[in-house]
């Protein structure tokens, strides 16, 4: 076919007139916000290996490299402790959480039933609950039950997440019916029905939310500075601030912790940049 | 069907429902509650019943109004980074080839995994006044160095900044999504009908991708100040003369700062109430705008 044929008011497509090649522009303002995006990153790093001699250089290569800011760190605060903290805090509120929006999105997707619709509304609305309105109360409790300043209270305001149980909701509806029928017929229990049968083949979703959950404990900062009090007991983000003093910056070993704080995250993010990336988009903004 | 299905759903629920009245509504209930009494905390002082006295004074205080106009600003100042540049690069960088755009991808998206508290500290440091790489290049340049945190000016910019630096690269990751989604036989059909390049983003793809922005809007405007939290609290407290404090933190600073718990609990019910009102209205825009993806 030959659009010979069809008289064309205007050409199809404008002459070019730029004077830039096409698409430099766009490589132009890509490579921009890159840099923007990375440059800070890679300044904590080359900053947290200058000697303290050299801290004030600008320079973007460092003359010498040393590992003093990692030694001091290490020594001022406990970071392996912290770091080890904000793991296990990090596993368990995933693992929490997945369990916990496992149970609710099958309850959502297997029966119909009065108050569903209330109860679905219950958890889809907690996100108009801003974390200061509530954290007094929260704090209260949290005393109450003498568990400030644990790691177990670190876990226990995040059992239940919203955006969990949403997405989780989402793909068991999107779950053939047929196989559960299937499933059934053989005389399998409800509960047998949701962890061997629909559960295995949520990988893709339960991955994505894992993903998601872990990066955002990890990187948590509010609860742990409401609800710790001592270094040891507190996750590594706490730890960065104990080197922002109004009374002046330790620079190097503030970039080391930071570098320290991030790695594991800038890690995973290496190996699963694709599926990371996949997670926040779906996930939207929160 | 059995009676017993009728209890099995909500066996399922019980985590989940336990854990959001445990942790949100009943703390909702009890901040409305402790609004109507003047407490400092301390598990030995009574807590005295104060009626709405709370909320007059709260009302009467021109620290309560700062904050909000703060918050305003927070909102507003987050739309460029949330919206605006990301819509426009997305929308610029269409026609790069696949193989550049998932490098760019992989790039821009990294200031969205780092912690705020790291965000911060490095920020902190490039802008230090006396020896941060942005003001040695200005000195350098020979301009006064900016106290781009210590100025009252300025610091609110500087926050919105940070605040904006971690979202602006993801943000752009949604526009490109939305804009990639638009059929393309529609695009072409308006260039063989002579729309300008211009014509073609106005009434075309704006329109098309008016949902996805509206959704980043809501998203920014509801959450834009709250994500500021944690720069505020680490790089300004809330300062120069509470000049970067927005409501949320105006909350943390009267209950755990000044232990004033009736205030916090009284500021906590109007932001509750504020942010209620404007998540209604920003849902029942976006069900009006929806029709356009039809």
């Amino acid at each position: 076919m030959t659009t010979d044929s069809i008289a064309l008011p205007f050409p199809a497509t404008r002459p070019a007139t730029r004077i830039w090649p096409k698409g430099l522009a766009g490589h132009l303002v890509m490579v921009l916000l890159s840099a923007l995006s990375l440059f800070p990153l890679y300044w904590m790093v080359i900053s947290s290996l200058r000697p303290a001699n050299a801290m004030f250089e600008t320079s973007l290569w460092p003359a010498t490299a040393t590992l003093a800011n990692y030694r001091y760190t290490l020594r001022a605060i406990p970071v392996a402790q912290m770091l080890g903290n904000t793991v296990v805090v990090s596993t368990c509120v995933t693992l929490i959480q997945l369990l916990t929006a496992i149970l609710a999105a099958y309850a959502f997707t297997r029966w119909r039933f009065r108050g569903e619709k209330l109860a679905y509304s219950l958890v889809a609305l907690t996100w108009l609950v801003p974390l200061q309105v509530v954290m007094i109360p929260n704090f209260l409790l949290v005393a109450d039950t003498g568990l400030l300043d644990s790691l177990t209270a670190l876990v226990i305001p995040h059992f239940a997440s919203a955006l969990a149980v949403m997405m989780m909701t989402q793909a068991m509806r999107a779950f053939p019916g047929e196989l559960i029928d299937a499933a059934r017929v053989d005389g399998s229990s409800d509960w047998g029905v949701l962890w061997r049968v629909i559960v295995p083949n949520l990988g893709p979703t339960l991955a994505s939310l894992a993903i998601l959950i872990f990066i955002s404990t990890w990187n948590e900062y509010f609860w742990p500075l409401l609800l710790s009090r001592s270094p040891e007991n507190t996750m590594i983000q706490i730890g960065i601030q104990m080197f922002m003093t109004a009374e002046g910056n330790q620079w190097g070993p503030l970039m080391a912790a930071s570098t320290m704080a991030s790695l594991p995250i800038l890690a995973l993010y290496v190996v699963l940049q694709r599926q990371v990336i996949q997670s926040f988009m779906r996930s939207g903004l929160r | 069907m059995f009676r017993a299905s009728n209890v099995t759903p909500w066996l399922y629920l019980l985590p989940v429902l336990l854990a959001v009245i445990v942790w949100v509504y009943e703390p909702l209930g009890q901040a409305a509650w402790l609004s109507f009494y003047e407490w400092d905390m301390l598990p030995d002082t009574a807590k005295r019943y104060v009626g709405l006295a709370n909320y007059r004074n709260l009302l009467a205080l021109p620290k309560l109004w700062q904050a909000l106009g703060n918050t305003a600003i927070y909102m507003l100042g987050l739309l460029p980074f949330a919206v605006v540049i990301p819509f426009a690069i997305a929308i610029h960088t269409q026609d790069l080839p696949a193989h550049f755009r998932n490098i760019y991808r992989v790039m821009i998206f990294v200031p969205m995994i780092v912690a705020p508290v790291v965000a911060a500290a490095v920020w902190r440091w490039l802008l230090d006044p006396a020896h941060g790489l942005l003001n040695r290049a200005i000195t350098s340049l020979g301009f006064h160095p900016v106290g781009f945190l210590s100025d009252p000016h300025v610091a609110i910019w500087t926050i919105i900044f940070i605040t904006g630096w971690k979202l602006v690269g993801f943000a752009t990751l949604i526009a490109a999504a939305a804009n990639a989604a638009i059929n393309p036989a529609l695009i072409e059909a308006a260039k063989l009908d002579g729309a300008s390049s211009w014509a073609v983003i106005r009434h075309i793809r704006l329109p098309l991708l008016s949902s996805t922005a509206l959704l980043l809007v809501t998203m920014s405007l509801l959450l834009g100040a709250q994500w500021s939290f944690v720069y505020i609290s680490a790089l300004t407290d809330g300062g120069p003369l509470g000049a970067t404090t927005n409501i949320y933190y105006l909350l943390w600073d009267f209950g755990f700062s000044s232990g004033a718990v009736g205030w916090s609990a009284a500021s906590a019910v109007l932001l509750f109430l504020l942010f209620a009102l404007l998540a209604v209205g920003l849902v029942r825009l976006s069900d009006r705008l929806s029709f356009h993806d039809n």
